[in-house]
This record gives C-alpha cells, structure tokens and sequence, in this order.
C-alpha cells in the first residue's frame, strides 16, 4: 500500500485543527479507509481527549521514534470505528526531542499500513511544525473567517508551498447570521486573500464543542451540519473532488425559494 | 557632392514636400541665385509643390523667407512655402529629443525587479531600485525597493519605496488598501477605508505623503518625452 501522508496545520491557535483532524480521520474510517490519526502536538496531546481514548494511552508517538515500543503496540484502534487508528502524543517530552529524519522514518512506515494518515500539528512555525511538514505529501490549512487567523494560514501556505507542498484550505468556525450582518468575513473574503483551492466550509455548531468534551466523533451525527460538512470534505478527499461545496450562506435562500414553488410559504396561492 | 554640408542652399525630398536649407546670413539676391540652380533642374516637378524653407539654428532676417517664397512662387510655380512647424527647442526639451531620437533607453539595463504571483504573509521582497509586482501583496508581506513600487494587484501588506532617501518615488497599486506606505523617511497607516475601484498611488508632497487617483492626478503628464526613470 501506498497511503497519502497530510498534515493538518493553521499556524494560529485554536482554529480547529485537532477537530478536523478527528472528524475527517473518522469520516473517511466510516467510509471504509484504513486512517491513522497522529497527535503531533508533543506536550500539549489532546487528539485523544477529542476522540475519547484518553484512557487507553500506553505508549506514545516519542516511545515509537526512540525505538521504545513497535509501532502496531502504540497504536490505538478507536472503540466504535473500525480502521480508525490513534497514535497519541507524549504529554511529558518536549517537541524538540522529535527531528524532521524521524518524521520521515515515521511516516514511511504509516504509508504502507493506511491509506491516510492525519498529522495534527501544533499551532506557530517552530519545531513541532517543521516537523509534521517534513514527510507531508499534502497539507489542509484551516482558518477561522477572522483577521489575524487568515494572516498565520497565509505564512503557512508560503512555508508550505517553499517545501512544495499545494495545500488546500478549510474555513472552519462559520456563522453564517454575522455573516450576513457584516461582522464576520465571508469565507469569499478568506479565498480571496489565501487564493488556494477550497476543501470546504464548516458552520460554527455546538455539537462540536458536545462531541469534543464526550469524545464522540461528530460525523456521526446526522444532524450535525458541521458534521455533514466533515463528511463531505472527507468525499472530496477521496476520490470525489468535484463534489460541490455548499455556501453556508446560501443555504437559507435556497430553502425559501424552493418553500416558495412549493406553496408552503405562508400567504402564498 | 563631398562638401553639401557646406553649401548655402541644399534641398531634399521630406514626405510629400521639398525641405530646402539655406544660409540665412547671405543676402537675398545671392540666396536667389543658389535657389534657382536646383529649382532650373526641378522645372516641372516643383509645380505645386509644397517648401520648406529651414533657416537652421541661426536667425533669418526679417522678411527673408517671406522674399525668398515669393520668388519661388513667381518663378517656379510652387504651392505653399513656409518655414518649420516646429518652434525653437529650448535646451532642455532639445536634450529630451534628441534622447528620444537616439533611443537612448535601447542600451540602458533594466533596474526593475518584476515579480509575478502572490506575497503571501512573512515574506519580504526587496529591489535595488524598482519593483514590480503583477500579482496581490497580502497583508503581513513586505515590499521594500530603493525607487518605486507598483503593484498591478491588490497591495494589502506593507511597501516601502524610495529606500533610503528618494523622496521622488511613488507606490502605486491597481487596488491601493495598504497596511502601511513608507517613502524615503515618511510613514503613513493605510486607511482602511480608502481603495476605490480605480488605481491609486502615494508619493511625498509638502513632507507628507498623499494618496491620489492615479489616472486623475497622472503625475507623468507633463513630460513631454518618455524618460528612464
Ligand atoms: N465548527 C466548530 N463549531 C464549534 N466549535 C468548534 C468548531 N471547530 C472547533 N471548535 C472548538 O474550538 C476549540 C478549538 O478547537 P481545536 O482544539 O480543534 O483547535 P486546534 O486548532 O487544534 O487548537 P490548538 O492550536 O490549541 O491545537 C475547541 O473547543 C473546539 O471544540
Ligand atoms: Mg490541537
């Protein structure tokens, strides 16, 4: 086998980038991939609370590069999905102890045993990120529709494509009523500025914030439409790229219109 | 025909008239005489012919081209004559042409630094003297250039122009919404307001520097010939 290796980055902090990792890892498990999911966030793990498998943690993704265990030993298969694989991130080290050559060792070994293999990367530029970059064969940049979110994504790209890696972009954190006032930027504005190519929209959803804190996977939620829309972006990624991306804007028009030619609107003949 | 630069009257074909030099510091009656010499040899093909009578760099005397066109006229039958269109050059517009004529841009090496594509975030893109960008400078990018900047795109980060004391330069963008201009020792924060949908550029004027409608305010408009700048 040989699986595709993608790093999952931002440069800013706390745009959702461990959320995508989770969501997208299990969506395409759900649609019968064989995924790995690698906290890469060394000292500051919290992929594994997200997906709750916190309590199954033996070894971690250091003991893996210092020959401490066998890689199959510190993965950890997720409880309701199957071929759905957590490796954890040490909560001790220091993200130095990790060097770009053991990235690559790594991830040799990851491409032969999944089809994908999501590297969760730690917010900034340093270390942990030139890391998770290092063996990357494509890169998902997330942002938030906010300023300075789309000023860290945009020194990402740069920084990705000087390794010549095309990323494509996922604006997360929708809400689509600021939007539609003018307080919050369109994701149109974000393309505009970022000019990568566009993986999909995600709404601002409470059940990602339940899912998270019970470490139930969103995309199995039917009626998340956060969830819906991990799902879709995991389509896209595999093997359906052209699969359209639905404005979050649009949506409500879209409804009225057709409750419109249906005769359903109130008053209407 | 090794000494025409010499003689007091020469003439030559130019378009459709006959451009005929003379030596305005001879009299008249001997200019008269030179004339006829070529105008015998014409005959018929100086009918209705359109002259020109170019006293070159020195004056002509009062009433001399006049004289001399009426005695073409009686005598040879020609149509109009008239001295150059063209005024006298002042030095300085007669050193811009004759720059223009030899093309003197033709040997000068390129001090420009074109650039195609997107400055993204944490990149700073230096030039010696000018810089051109055909493409979007996002916001959190640099452009610094000793001369001028244009940005045929949005310019939405920092540039600095004129680097470090050239007080002439401008910095011009198709869509002009920076973070911030500097030019020679001048800051100024962009406005976030500003941008229209027309091209629009900023130089020094009065110690300070000023935003302007580039098609409007046409700052190159009174150089009468292109020049290398
Ligand atoms: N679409 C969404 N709707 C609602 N909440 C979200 C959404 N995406 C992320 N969140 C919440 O935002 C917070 C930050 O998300 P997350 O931890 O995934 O970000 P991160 O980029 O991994 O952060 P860090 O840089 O700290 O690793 C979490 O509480 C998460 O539940
Ligand atoms: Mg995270």
């Amino acid at each position: 086998m040989d699986g595709k290796i993608i790093v999952v980055t931002s440069g800013k902090g706390g745009v959702g980038k461990t959320t995508v990792t989770a969501s997208i890892g299990a969506a395409l498990a759900l649609q019968g991939k064989r995924v790995a999911v690698i906290d890469m966030d060394i000292g500051l793990r919290n992929l594994d609370v997200v997906m709750g498998l916190e309590n199954r943690i033996v070894f971690n993704v250091v003991d893996v590069i210092q020959g401490r265990c066998k890689l199959k030993q510190a993965m950890i298969k997720d409880r309701r999905i199957d071929n759905l694989f957590l490796l954890p991130a040490s909560q001790s080290d220091d993200k130095n102890v990790i060097k770009p050559e053991n990235m690559t060792w790594l991830c040799n070994k990851l491409r032969k045993e999944f089809d994908f293999t999501f590297l969760d990367c730690p917010a900034g530029i340093e270390q942990g990120f030139k890391n998770a970059i290092e063996a990357a064969d494509e890169a998902v940049v997330v942002c938030m529709p906010e300023v300075s979110s789309i000023r860290d994504a945009d020194r990402v790209i740069g920084l990705l494509y000087s390794r010549s890696i095309t990323p494509k972009l996922i604006v997360n954190r929708i809400i689509p009523k600021m939007v539609a006032r003018g307080d919050m930027l369109s994701h149109k504005d974000v393309v505009e500025v970022l000019s990568i190519d566009l993986l999909g929209l995600v709404e601002m959803d409470e059940a990602v914030v339940i899912s998270s804190n019970t470490g139930t996977p969103i995309v199995m939620q039917k009626e998340s439409k956060a969830g819906m829309a991990f799902n879709r972006i995991a389509m896209r990624l595999d093997g359906h790229p052209d699969l359209p991306i639905e404005d979050p804007l649009a949506q409500k028009s879209i409804w009225k219109k057709l409750g419109i030619k249906m005769g359903r609107k109130k008053g209407a003949a | 025909m090794s000494n025409q630069e010499n003689l007091p009257v020469r003439l030559k074909g130019v378009g459709d008239s006959l451009w005929v030099t003379i030596d305005p510091t001879l009299p008249a009656e001997q200019l008269k005489k030179e004339l006829a010499r070529p105008f015998e040899r014409l005959r018929h093909l100086a009918v209705n012919a359109r002259v020109i009578l170019d006293p070159g760099e020195a004056p002509a005397g009062d009433g001399l081209i006049e004289e001399l066109g009426q005695f073409l006229k009686d005598q040879y039958q020609v149509g109009q004559v008239s001295p150059p269109a063209r005024e006298k050059p002042t030095p300085d517009v007669h050193r811009a042409r004759s720059k223009d004529a030899g093309n003197g841009w033709h040997y000068h090496r390129s001090e420009a630094l074109i650039l195609s594509g997107r400055v993204r975030s944490g990149q700073k893109i230096q030039a010696k003297k000018h810089l051109i960008i055909m493409g979007d400078l996002n916001p959190g990018a640099e452009a610094i250039a000793g001369g001028d900047i244009i940005v045929l795109g949005s310019l939405l980060g920092t540039a600095i122009a004129g680097q470090p004391d050239n007080e002439d330069a401008i910095i011009m963008a198709l869509d002009f919404r920076p973070t911030q201009v500097q030019i020679g020792g001048l800051v100024a924060a962009g406005t976030p307001a500003s941008g229209g949908n027309s091209p629009e550029f900023a130089r020094i004027d009065n110690n300070a520097i000023v935003v302007m409608d580039y098609i409007k305010a046409n700052p190159f408009k009174r150089l009468a010939w292109p020049e290398v700048r």
